[in-house]
């Protein structure tokens, strides 16, 4: 029942997140359901919430590992089986390979598939795209949050044990080709793109189709350059303006 | 627009409620990915009665910013108030149908904000750093003492993003009410400019997941798409499962 609660808390890990200490107060936070049934006296939990209060800062998501195994180490310390066990040692061997492990995977593959995938649908006419965008994400954001709370605790932190249940970095790669290929999709067909979520026209000729396809690499190759996505914004306005201007639109 | 009447205002009162509460699921809350604009677009639409510009507009602006990701301390720029603001200016002030014109100033004038909103992330930030201080008292660290201090943020997190929309909103629905007057050929140019502007969000997304510009699942992709809309003339969704097909076809012979 701890764990569940530490579950639910740490859906808010990152609502104090400052620059200093990043975490550290909704670490604290999250594990405080364990740590209140460990320490009954009110001064050794104060002490505890001290010193899990220390700077943390990891990926959100895979924070749920960190706190399983925190509240393992928690209370095997505290039950007498292991007294000088140091989840503070534990936390910071783990932040940081966990915090870059879980940017590349979250931030940097599942979610930009998910997005990719319902933008495709989006241009398709599917209204219903957001609705799917969140059940894809979510059906891997949550069972994995739930399943690395467990997971930490029954490990007590072994990240190799993490590793080989769960392919992160091979999983990473292959989402990101599948990215890459629906963002090639889109490209292609954006010439038969109608924003009134109407299916897409047929397109005779295909000088549209490979102008979408040149103008797509274009942006990519500016954007190598040092271009921000903001002035490219501000440049397609602008270039948009000189072809309406030319006849074009 | 009819000016900043009595429905005006309740509309982007509506609408900064929303952005407070969808702003939330950004960094503070959940990360449930409601906040993105491909979801807080359409909701905000829905809202304020006008789905989809909202669904336009989230489309638009998600592959535009989705890799721009909040590793470290650094603080992307805020899609979600982009989102959001940028839908309630084309809704409030472009009553009835959608118009792209609207919707193409619309995501210029939130773009051009991305600064203000990245500024006041920052200084929400900075002032968060004092909520450990208030949980580690004088008289001893207590589990009520961690839980306020540390909710308190929710309460910083959410005044953030109400405010940025009560400000950002009028005063974008102020600056489109001057841009509508253009001539038009600046209405035919925005046009244009929310037609091509998923090329831009293809082009974000290729720019960070590869180290190529002709990378090869994505040229694979413009090909199979192309050939789907020019030849075989099937919905975007059947090209999109060809593409991810072909993707995954072509992942598992490279061994990715």
């Amino acid at each position: 029942m701890d764990l569940l609660g530490v579950l639910w808390r740490s859906f808010f890990i990152q609502a104090s997140w400052s620059y200093d200490r990043m975490q550290s107060l909704g670490f604290a936070f999250a594990l405080a359901p364990v740590l209140r049934r460990l320490y009954p006296d009110r001064n050794e939990l104060g002490e505890r919430l001290v010193r899990h209060m220390e700077y943390f800062n990891t990926q959100p998501y895979l924070a749920s590992f960190i706190l399983g195994a925190a509240a393992r180490v928690e209370e095997d310390r505290a039950t007498g089986r292991d007294p000088a066990a140091d989840p503070g040692e534990l936390k910071r061997t783990l932040m940081a390979p966990l915090g870059a492990l879980g940017d590349s995977f979250f931030w940097g593959s599942l979610k930009p598939l998910a997005a990719v995938i319902a933008v495709a649908l989006l241009l398709g006419g599917a209204w219903w795209a957001p609705v799917l965008f969140l059940a894809v994400y979510n059906v891997a954001h949550v069972g994995l949050r739930a399943a690395l709370v467990l997971a930490g605790y029954a490990t007590r932190g072994e990240v190799v044990a993490l590793l080989t249940r769960y392919n992160f970095t091979g999983l990473a790669r292959f989402f990101k080709v599948l990215t890459l290929a629906l963002a090639g999709a889109i490209a292609g067909t954006v010439s038969a793109w109608v924003p009134l979520f109407r299916p897409p026209v047929p397109v005779h000729g295909a000088m549209l189709t490979a102008a979408g396809v040149v103008l797509a690499l274009g942006m990519i190759q500016l954007l190598r350059a040092g271009g921000s996505p903001v002035k490219l914004m501000l440049g397609l306005a602008a270039a948009c303006l000189l072809l309406a201007m030319g006849g074009l639109g | 627009m009819a000016g900043f009447d009595t429905h005006t205002m309740f509309q982007v009162l509506t609408a900064a409620l929303l952005g407070g509460l969808i702003g939330l699921d950004r960094t503070a809350l959940g990360q449930f990915m409601i906040s993105q604009p491909v979801v807080a677009g359409p909701l905000t639409g829905w809202a304020l009665g006008e789905p989809l510009t909202g669904l336009v507009i989230g489309g638009m602006l998600e592959l535009v910013w989705v890799l721009d990701m909040p590793i470290g301390t650094f603080v992307p720029a805020d899609s979600t108030i982009a989102a959001v603001a940028a839908t309630a200016i084309a809704v409030i002030g472009s009553p009835g149908p959608m118009r792209l014109p609207e919707v193409g100033f619309s995501l210029l004038l939130t773009t051009t904000m991305a600064p203000v909103t990245m500024f006041a992330d920052h200084l929400m930030r900075q002032r968060n750093a004092k909520l450990p201080e208030f949980a580690a008292a004088a008289d001893g660290v207590t589990e009520a003492r961690v839980a306020i201090a540390h909710l308190a943020g929710l309460i910083a997190f959410f005044v953030k993003s109400f405010v940025l929309c009560l400000v950002l909103v009028p005063a974008g629905l102020f600056a489109l009410s001057w841009l509508v007057k253009l001539p038009e050929v600046v209405h035919r140019a925005m046009t244009l400019f929310v037609t091509l502007l998923p090329l831009l969000g293809v082009a974000a997304v290729a720019r960070k997941l590869s180290i190529r510009t002709m990378d090869r699942y994505l040229l694979i992709g413009c090909g199979i798409g192309a050939a789907c809309v020019l030849l075989l003339h099937v919905p975007m969704p059947v090209a999109a499962a060809l593409a991810a097909a072909a993707g995954w076809l072509g992942g598992r012979a490279y061994g990715t």
